[in-house]
């Protein structure tokens, strides 16, 4: 009788107490970007501001370059995210519906190289980037998350398509579609939610990504938030706190907002991932 | 005119022959079943002429056409899937009307003949729901009606009656012989179940590792078998397959001498080892007299006839069909006689030939297409 009751109250608070430390950094950074700086280094700390204010925001956006690194950022995300699906799509398609020779050993391959440390490939990108020509610009950026995006969007998307019945596809066929009406009028739609999640999972790596966009980018005019953000208000002598938190708050936010809407394709798409291996 | 053809088509997968040197003849306006166990290539034959398939090699014709190289879409054909195939995220009515979408239709056009379709299915009720809503039944008709709203040349089905119960599953192959009836338009309708090709198809195609072992009406294909795979496969239970040997005017089976005609079988049937193939309802059961000696394993009553399992000296099993309430009890010894008009030769081989000269009497209920 007594374990009974003693154990959902075990189980709430383990629970809750996770929840609080891995939310603690991201409320404390909620904090520190709306304290003035008198506050920040006081000690003990406080933990609710004693005075809220909005000048690290203020700043960020009048007196930094912050909303070029976000125009950049939008701009690399998205782009990489239409590039990753309508070629991972594409891919998917073919090596679920057509039996050609190697079809699995091609697929393996590509899993292979989603398998590769990005460190590895990163200088051998970079120096090609130089010989065509592109090196520090936003395109060649695009490309970069693009070729390590593609591998694992190409396995999301291949799981998902296996779960759309070959029938479907030949009744259209029948029925009087060409291939390309097929896949538009019964491919696409049944394939959607997984077209979203595998969007969503790419978006999300471009959008936080630092290794690529430090290596292949250097001025401010391309650099994404990542790495224009920290750039700017780290260097050796000084760390801007209050500017860096209302910085991450405002990264944060479109992420939070994707998520907020869209967390169920997020989810399923997790759950995809792991049917065939 | 929709007759269809198949002349010397092969199909491989890699180094695997599905099927060998096909070659059917299928009227116009007739309703072939293409029956076999699984496996066999009814569904790989089916989707050929669907154009869902290549052929290895020979030709496929519709109409007097062949359409080796023609799209799926432009062979004039509707296909009904075992899996029915609806389009999940299209309602009823849209699921129907998607063919005549392709073909260009207006959509004043396109609703009255979704309509018609819907009325003769009895799904004017369901056409705004989502195929997911419905039970296995509708779903199917819902199949059905998506093939033929469109009014095609020939119809194909491929076991559409397989995922549905046994009620339900007598009742919509009523359904379909009334359809074929009133629409008059060929049909290929492949199963594993002889009881719907039996009862639904003008003739059969007995297909067996990929060849086609037998291509007649259902009452060809049960009285005169072609060889011992169509004799076995045919009828529940299927026909007794006895080995022994041919003597003279005897086939002579445990010492048991069983009097033959040899002027009723080809020439071909000579001395020596030989099948001979008993349907259960020529094997009466007898207390003593002449005959095989055999014992009683098992009677199963079904309330209008018992099935009784017997076996011979030698272990062979023989079934028997006899009146309902017959008494017989197991391990009880008896004499089995075969009626002589019922007695069958086949070849020793393991898929041998039948030799029966087959009384042209007979020829004229053959002929029905
Ligand atoms: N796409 C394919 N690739 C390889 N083998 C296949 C393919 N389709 C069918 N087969 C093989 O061909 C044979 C006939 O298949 P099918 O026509 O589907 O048989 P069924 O008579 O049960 O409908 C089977 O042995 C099957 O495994
Ligand atoms: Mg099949």
């Amino acid at each position: 009788m007594k374990s009974k009751m003693l154990r959902p109250l075990i189980l709430n608070l383990v629970t809750w107490s996770l929840v609080l430390l891995i939310s603690f950094p991201l409320l404390w950074m909620i904090v520190t970007s709306l304290k003035p700086q008198t506050e920040l280094f006081r000690i003990p700390p406080t933990w609710v501001p004693e005075t809220v204010t909005f000048e690290h925001y203020w700043r960020l956006l009048t007196e930094t370059p912050f909303l070029t690194f976000f125009r950049n950022s939008v701009v690399l995300a998205t782009s990489t995210t239409i590039f990753v699906v309508g070629l991972g799509t594409l891919g998917a398609y073919s090596l679920v519906r057509f039996r050609f020779r190697g079809r699995e050993t091609l697929a393996m391959l590509v899993l292979f190289t989603y398998l590769l440390p990005s460190v590895v490939l990163i200088i051998p990108l970079y120096l090609m980037m130089v010989n065509l020509g592109i090196s520090n610009t936003l395109f060649s950026l695009i490309l970069a998350h693009t070729t390590f995006a593609l591998p694992y969007a190409l396995w999301l998307l291949r799981s998902f398509m296996e779960g759309i019945p070959d029938d479907l596809e030949n009744a259209a066929l029948v029925d009087g579609a060409s291939r390309l009406g097929a896949f538009k009028d019964v491919i696409f739609p049944q394939l959607l939610p997984g077209i979203i999640s595998t969007a969503l999972f790419t978006f999300i790596l471009s959008w936080n990504e630092y290794l690529y966009a430090l290596v292949l980018v250097n001025s401010e005019s391309v650099a994404p938030l990542t790495t224009g953000v920290m750039t700017m208000l780290i260097s050796a002598f000084n760390i801007e706190w209050s500017l860096l938190m209302a910085a991450s708050v405002m990264m944060s936010v479109p992420l939070i907002v994707v998520f907020a809407f869209l967390q169920s394709y997020l989810t399923s798409g997790f759950g995809a991932g792991g049917v065939k291996g | 005119m929709a007759n269809v053809s198949f002349t010397n088509v092969r199909k491989s997968f890699g180094d695997f022959t599905a099927l060998e040197s096909l070659d059917l003849e299928i009227h116009d306006g007739e309703f072939v079943a293409l029956l076999g166990p699984s496996g066999c290539g009814k569904s790989t034959t089916l989707r050929m002429l669907a154009g869902l398939e290549f052929p290895t090699s020979g030709d496929i014709s519709i109409g007097g056409r062949v359409v080796n190289d023609l799209a799926p879409g432009k062979r004039d054909i509707a296909m009904v899937f075992q899996s029915y195939a609806l389009y999940p995220h299209m309602t009823v009515g849209e699921n129907i009307a998607y063919p005549l979408k392709k073909r260009g239709l207006k959509k004043p056009e396109r609703d009255e003949a979704v309509r018609r379709a819907a009325e003769l299915l009895q799904l004017e009720p369901l056409l705004n729901r989502k195929p997911k809503q419905l039970s296995g039944g509708q779903q199917q008709r819902v199949a059905l009606g998506r093939a033929l709203v469109r009014e095609p040349r020939v119809f194909l089905l491929d076991e559409p009656l397989s995922n549905l119960d046994a009620k339900l599953r007598s009742y919509m192959r009523a359904e379909l012989i009334e359809l074929h009836r009133r629409l008059g338009k060929t049909m290929v309708y492949v199963t594993h179940d002889q009881l719907e090709a039996m009862t639904m198809a003008d003739r059969i195609v007995v297909m067996h590792g990929g060849r086609v072992q037998q291509f007649d009406t259902p009452d060809a294909v049960y009285n005169r078998p072609a060889n011992r795979f169509v004799a076995g496969f045919i009828g529940t239970p299927p026909m007794n397959q006895i080995e022994g040997t041919v003597q003279g005017a005897t086939f002579v089976v445990n010492s048991h001498r069983q009097p033959i005609k040899r002027e009723a079988f080809a020439a071909s049937l000579v001395d020596g080892p030989a099948v001979m193939g008993v349907r259960p309802e020529f094997v009466g059961i007898h207390d003593s007299g002449d005959g095989l000696p055999a014992t009683v394993r098992l009677a199963e009553n079904t309330g209008h006839e018992t099935i009784v399992t017997l076996e011979l000296p030698d272990g062979a099993r023989i079934m028997s069909r006899v009146e309902a309430g017959r008494k017989l009890s197991v391990g009880q010894p008896v004499i089995l006689r075969f009626d002589p008009a019922g007695i069958h030769l086949f070849e020793a081989t393991e898929n041998g030939a039948r030799l029966n000269l087959d009384i042209p009497v007979a020829a004229t209920l053959s002929q029905s297409a």
